[in-house]
């Protein structure tokens, strides 16, 4: 069963990976300003987005492994009244997204559902985390925090070389040391060191030093994500939520949701694949001590 | 065949890594179209590489986990 949903998680992300490229490159119109080359913000949004949602998770993980738990595995009820806030959250705000955003039926339909999947995604992982004992809600938080630092650096790292190669072509320069592009290389060094913390620092305070280094981290996902509204920057204006006059022509904005979707999927599927391995590494780290132990 | 495997996983991003450089550094400047073509194959080549790149280090992580002698042994 569990091979089958894999299998069937895998099939629909490659096809979603295709659509979405197909609408990049065929279904979407050329920018009347910027040609073709504005065709590289169908991957250069929809991979900030998933680095910013993926230091956002490196937040809840660092947060929930300092969270200091003495107390028993709580009852399966227990864990449902614990979801239900973050659920309720969720399920409105992708229905307000979903009527906010999309203009076709289908489109509300797919938002809605990707809502519903969501709730019960995190219904199930909060009953997971909550009924688990302490020391294990502690080594899977971290194990949530490292995977997703490093998948959120997988992504950014495709930001700052998309946005150079268009930088190359729209301004005639690589880089420039604008506050949107600065912020953003800053967030990609703070993670980078925390990957770095994480790789060659030994000792028991090590997972607690890289957690408090991922929450002081997440404080940049706002700045990075609000410096082309607080400054004047050389870098275009936001594509939602932006001032008056911002944003894309709707018949470009199917193939950005299409993107997001796709690369959305695509980073749960490497996120997932890395959390597994963080466990597997902990468990051999874990018999590895015991047996010296037993020596 | 598992090297053969393993192989074709990394030479792929390896390929689009050097496509990039070859779109980017030796591109013809005939036309703006022409650039802006070869500049937009070149972004999402990298996006690629750079994806697929990982997701092989990760998989060869998780097989040399699974298939290695500490795997063995906590399995024991």
């Amino acid at each position: 069963m569990k091979q089958l949903a894999i299998g069937l998680y895998l099939l629909v992300t490659g096809f979603l990976l295709g659509f979405a490229l197909c609408q990049a490159v065929y279904v979407a119109p050329n920018d009347a300003m910027q040609g073709e080359i504005f065709r590289i913000i169908y991957y250069h949004v929809p991979s900030a987005s998933v680095a910013f949602v993926f230091f956002f998770l490196n937040l809840v993980g660092s947060v929930w492994y300092l969270v200091p738990r003495e107390k028993p595995p709580v009852k399966f009820w227990r864990a449902i009244l614990f979801c239900l806030p973050v659920e309720i959250c969720i399920g409105v705000l992708m229905v307000i997204g979903a009527f906010l955003v999309a203009g076709a039926a289908k489109r509300v339909m797919l938002n809605s559902l990707t809502g519903v999947g969501l709730i019960w995604l995190v219904l199930y992982a909060g009953y997971r985390l909550v009924s688990w004992g302490p020391a294990r809600q502690k080594e899977a938080a971290d194990a949530l925090a490292v995977a997703s630092a490093e998948v959120g650096v997988v992504f950014c790292t495709v930001v700052l070389t998309t946005g150079p190669i268009w930088g190359r072509r729209a301004w005639g320069i690589w880089w420039t040391w604008d506050a949107r592009l600065t912020t953003t290389l800053v967030l990609w060094l703070i993670y980078m060191s925390y990957l770095l913390l994480r790789r060659f620092a030994a000792g028991p305070q090590m997972q607690t030093l890289a957690a408090v280094l991922g929450i002081f981290g997440a404080l940049d996902v706002p700045i990075v994500y609000m410096s082309n509204r607080w400054w004047r920057t050389q870098h275009p204006a936001p594509v939602f939520g932006g001032a008056q006059g911002s944003g894309m022509d709707p018949s470009m904005v199917g193939a950005l949701l299409w993107n997001m979707l796709a690369w959305f999927s695509w980073g749960v599927l490497i996120l997932a694949l890395r959390y597994h391995v963080e466990r597997q590494h902990q468990k051999i780290a874990a018999a590895k001590v015991e047996r010296a132990l037993a020596v | 065949m598992k090297k053969l495997a393993i192989g074709l996983i990394f030479a792929i991003p390896i390929a689009l890594f050097g496509a990039v450089a070859y779109l980017i550094l030796f591109s013809p400047s005939a036309s703006p179209a022409a650039l802006d073509h070869s500049y937009r194959q070149a972004a999402y080549a990298i996006t690629w590489a750079i994806q697929l790149g990982y997701l092989a280090w990760l998989g060869m992580k998780w097989w040399l986990q699974k298939h290695g002698d500490h795997a063995r042994k906590v399995n024991q």
